[in-house]
């Protein structure tokens, strides 16, 4: 061993050496604390904070306990109508039973094997009476235990509509959603095709119906109106519509000189050609806004779109729910104008893309519950009321309540609202605009929509879209259908609609 | 006395009585806690499996489920306390007490599990997990009993260092040719029936070289004599064996992708660096090493991303990578305030255990829901009170050597702990070690039974430090200093 470092550590007093080594002893041990004060912190976010949210998670395993043993709250529609009830079998196991394949998608089902979805995954702890858990609470309780009171949920769904609209889209894949504008309750919100929920409850017949149901390629399992995402196509005017409108770039009057030359040979934007079929009809006439909307100008919308420009088109749409999860009942997909990916502003590619964007065929994807609030807005005068499914938990429990509509937030002003909602009448009762949405006017009752044809590249039909709202004046019914591969807008999805506006008025009475 | 004599760990050895109060009373209230303890669990299976059949309760009575198992843990207890006095040494008297109710807990959580979570046949006997934990506890606190009171010098420590750091590296070369994989890791080296994880091992042989290493060069290394740039750094040969741990430290998490005693190492490593130096910048530098590592491992290496994946988002996968993790998660949640009771908690999904690990990796998820944050907090607690006692034996050592042993020593225990802690409760990515005292295992027990001996040994002032044993001329000096002082 070399002699060195002693001969250099001998030169100091050794006392101070000593007394150094004492600090950084008593510092690491400051250090040591602090670390452990942060694994008390850490368990208290988890024990306390966090303890209710965890502790009613469906997948957590004392939940699955409970679920086994305990009778869930039954689910019931706007009328009173059961949805979903709870019974024992023979060895007092509960059991669930479904009363409709058509409200699948919206009430879900809970089985034992497979977990929970729908309404019944995302009020798991409602039903089952788990709300009660609180960690301080907790304190109390653990010498004064008492079962926690299950709750119901009564829906605004209509079961009835609910029916109409899955018989109306049949053997289709697609979806409907209606809602009431004032008040964002949700009465439809169908998804074909359905499934046989009670078939998964039932212990029995779960494993063949879910595994079956899995591997089907239609995919019966996604509620496609909350999770399916499609190319809006055509109805996606609307909101440039709303974005124009918003931001000034646009007024109910305005014209642009290089449409109508451009309905012959097309628009170019940067190299890419925006084309259109309405020539013989309008001719050499600039369109304005309500003309543009009843022949549904592709070239008037991109023109109006790239006014706008993609900052400000991206940032309206922001404020009808796109680019973020929409807070409802239900998980949903996120609804986006562009990918974003590009450098033009919005995250647009280019003015290109833009240009197809404004008429809903760029990297636009949307839920249709997404543009059934588009509809809803400009037929509530400009203001997004909160959608909701679930208007009141029922039950003797503590958490019972109703739920009141709740506005989201004011979208535009009311006299662009209503400038809107006369350019969607028109699309659906004008001359021409009739051709493109032919069955969607409702008889008696005055009626706004939009169609839409998403093409989707390549051989095959393109997605049948309508949205609207009846009657035009103080609207009661907002819509939104989409069928997928059902062809042009105005052969599939506005008789659709058309009809099943007529099933709301003849159930709730014309205006 | 030659210096052979002095190194001879046993020699000199008499009976001197010294009463231990303290000592006697911390385990008092040690076994009576234990004791309750057992007594719950015991009435709370007996309730749970009378509802389970259907049946009704008559009565209870509060027999705990291996009653004999715990009363041989803490008769061991006091058998250890009385040769303590017996040997009349002036060690500390708190290490035993904390340790004691840690290594209880872990009794008594393993003779709650499932018993045939681990098993292993001796002489044609099965035994349990509980039993096997028990055993293994029994083996430990001999090993802490005979190091504390027959371990007299420590210069067969200091002395041997260069051959402590190759016996170090032995191992780990020994559990990458010859060992085996344990949940993707290579952790465990079989010998016979009996198989091991040398990195627990390992982490004791470490701090015994880094004491050694440091406490002979900290005054070079507080230096500052070589300039790169704006950086001072001391002589630089000087620096290669921190260089050389920092590799080791990756090639652990490369090549037996052992993540968790890669970052115990380097951790305790930083930790005494600084203790030696008082340098903040060395650790600054490590972490910034660290940093660095740990970016190229996580772009690198499959095992890396994948844990710090599950790690930032468990729910992504809540049913099969993210399981565990969630599943822990879960039963925190689940404990609350007060906890559940002990043999109330872990609901099974489908007969099996929520948290597989529980038994090891994963102790902490099993207190923190059947004694709550209260019980979880006391667990941090006694670790705290084992970390603050083992620097308080290094802040009154005799020398360098000393001091940066047992403040090894105690950082051992608390970073260990912290780690494994840590990721239960989702502060930082989980990694495979144990919580020390309390999981299953006989290395880890053994492991922290050398560490909580030999804190011990060094705890006692009537030991004077050993002279540098091949330094004659120091060695004189010293002799005659303490005469002159009495």
């Amino acid at each position: 061993m070399s002699g060195h470092p002693v001969t250099i550590q001998d030169r100091k007093p050794r006392r101070r050496r000593s007394r150094d080594i004492k600090a950084n002893v008593f510092r690491t041990g400051i250090a040591v604390a602090c670390a452990f004060t942060i694994l008390a912190v850490g368990a208290g976010w988890w024990q306390v904070v966090e303890a209710q949210r965890l502790g009613v998670a469906p997948d957590n395993p004392a939940v699955i306990a409970i679920a086994r043993r305990a009778l869930r709250g039954p689910i019931e529609d706007r009328n009173g109508q059961w949805l979903a009830r709870s019974d024992r079998d023979a060895n007092g196991e509960a059991t669930r039973e479904y009363r409709d394949d058509a409200v699948s998608h919206v009430v879900g089902y809970s089985s034992r094997r497979y977990g929970t979805a729908g309404l019944e995954r995302a009020y798991n702890a409602e039903l089952l009476g788990l709300q009660g858990v609180d960690p301080l609470g907790d304190l109390t309780r653990k010498f004064n235990a008492g079962p926690d009171q299950r709750l119901g949920l009564r829906l605004a769904l209509d079961l009835r509509l609910q029916r109409a609209a899955v018989r109306g889209l049949g053997k289709d894949k697609g979806a409907v959603v209606m809602l009431d504008p004032a008040t964002g309750e949700i009465l439809a919100m169908a998804s074909t095709p359905v499934y046989d929920a009670s078939a998964i409850a039932d212990p029995d017949t779960a494993t063949a119906t879910f595994e079956r149901l899995q591997a089907d390629d239609d995919r019966p399992l996604l509620p496609r109106s909350t999770l399916g995402r499609y190319v809006p196509g055509s109805v996606f005017k609307i909101v440039t519509g709303i974005a124009g409108l918003n931001t000034g770039a646009i007024d109910p009057g305005t014209t642009f000189e290089e449409q109508p030359p451009a309905e012959k040979k097309g628009l170019v934007v940067e190299g890419f050609r925006v084309r259109d079929g309405h020539h013989e009809v309008t001719g050499d006439t600039a369109l304005d806004m309500n003309a543009a909307t009843e022949v549904s100008c592709n070239i008037w919308y991109a023109l109006a779109g790239l006014e706008t420009g993609g900052g400000r088109l991206v940032d309206e749409a922001a404020k009808l729910g796109f680019g973020a999860s929409i807070p409802f009942d239900l998980p949903t997909a996120i609804s986006r104008v562009t990918s974003g990916d590009g450098r033009a502003p919005g995250g647009f590619t280019d003015d290109a893309e833009l240009a197809s964007a404004s008429f809903g065929q760029g990297e636009t994807f949307v839920t249709p519950l997404q543009m059934a609030l588009v509809a809803s807005t400009v037929a509530n005068d400009g203001v997004l009321m909160k959608p909701h499914l679930v208007t009141a938990f029922t039950g003797e429990g503590p958490g019972a309540r109703t739920i009141n509509p709740e506005a989201w937030r004011r979208v535009m002003s009311e006299g662009d609202a209503r400038a809107l909602q006369a350019a969607m009448q028109q699309a659906v009762e004008g001359k021409l605009g009739r051709q493109f949405t032919p069955g969607a006017a409702v008889d008696g009752v005055p009626t706004a929509g939009k169609s839409g044809t998403a093409e989707l590249g390549g051989k095959g039909e393109p997605h049948s879209w309508f949205i609207g709202f009846a009657p035009v004046e103080n609207p009661q019914v907002a819509i939104a259908v989409l069928v997928e591969r059902g062809g042009r807008g105005g052969e599939r999805a506005a008789p659709l609609a058309g009809t099943l506006m007529e099933r709301y008025f003849e159930l709730y009475g014309k205006p | 006395m030659s210096a052979l004599a002095q190194a001879r760990p046993l020699a000199g050895f008499r009976l001197h009585p010294r009463p231990r109060q303290t000592e006697l009373l911390l385990l008092a209230i040690v076994a009576a806690t234990l004791l309750v303890g057992g007594m719950s669990l015991g009435a709370t299976q007996q309730l749970r499996a009378v509802t389970r059949s259907g049946g009704e309760l008559a009565a209870i009575d509060f027999l705990p489920p291996d009653t004999q198992g715990l009363l041989v843990y803490l008769v061991a207890l006091f058998a250890v306390h009385i040769a303590f006095v017996l040997a009349g040494r002036r060690t500390d008297q708190v290490l035993l007490p904390a340790v004691a109710m840690l290594g209880g807990l872990g009794l008594l959580l393993m003779q709650r599990l499932p018993q045939d979570l681990v098993t292993q046949s001796f002489a044609g006997t099965e035994y349990g997990l509980g039993q096997l934990q028990l055993g293994w506890l029994l083996i430990a606190l001999t090993v802490i009993a005979v190091l504390a009171i027959g371990v007299r010098s420590d210069a067969w420590l200091r002395t041997y260092k260069y051959t402590w750091a190759a016996v170090g590296i032995a191992l780990l070369l020994l559990v990458f040719v010859f060992g085996s994989d344990v949940n993707g890791a290579r952790l465990s080296l079989s010998i016979g029936p009996l198989s091991g994880q040398p990195s627990e091992l390992l982490k004791v042989i470490l701090v015994v070289f880094l004491a050694g290493y440091l406490s002979e060069n900290r005054a070079l290394l507080a230096e500052e004599n070589t300039r790169i740039g704006p950086l001072k750094l001391p002589p630089l040969p000087y620096l290669a064996p921190m260089v050389a741990m920092w590799a080791i430290a990756l090639g652990i998490v490369v090549v037996q992708r052992d993540l968790g005693a890669a970052l115990l190492f380097f951790a305790v490593f930083l930790a005494l660096l600084y203790v030696a130096t008082g340098r903040p910048s060395y650790v600054i530098g490590g972490l910034i090493l660290f940093v660095a590592g740990a970016f190229v491992l996580y772009n690198l290496f499959g095992h890396v991303q994948a844990r710090v994946d599950i790690w930032l988002d468990p729910w992504a996968d809540p049913q099969d990578a993210g399981f565990q993790v969630v599943q822990a998660l879960y039963a925190f949640g689940r404990g609350g305030i007060l906890g559940v009771g002990l043999g109330a908690g872990l609901p099974t999904i489908g007969g099996r255990l929520p948290v597989p690990a529980v038994h090891t990796d994963y102790p902490l998820a099993a207190i923190g829901e059947e004694l709550g944050l209260i019980g979880l907090l006391a667990v941090l607690g006694l670790y705290l009170v084992v970390v603050s006692r083992g620097l308080r034996i290094a802040a009154a050592a005799h020398d360098d050597f000393r001091s940066l042993l047992a403040a090894g020593l105690a950082l051992v225990v608390g970073v260990q702990a912290f780690i494994i802690a840590g990721g239960n409760l989702k502060l930082i990515p989980l990694t495979g070690i144990t919580l020390p005292f309390i999981s299953y295992g006989g290395s880890s027990l053994l492991a922290n039974a050398l560490v909580v001996g030999l804190l011990l040994v060094l705890s006692d002032h009537g030991a004077e430090p050993p002279a540098a044993p091949r330094d004659r001329r120091r060695r004189f000096r010293r002799s005659r200093l303490g005469k002159a002082r009495a």
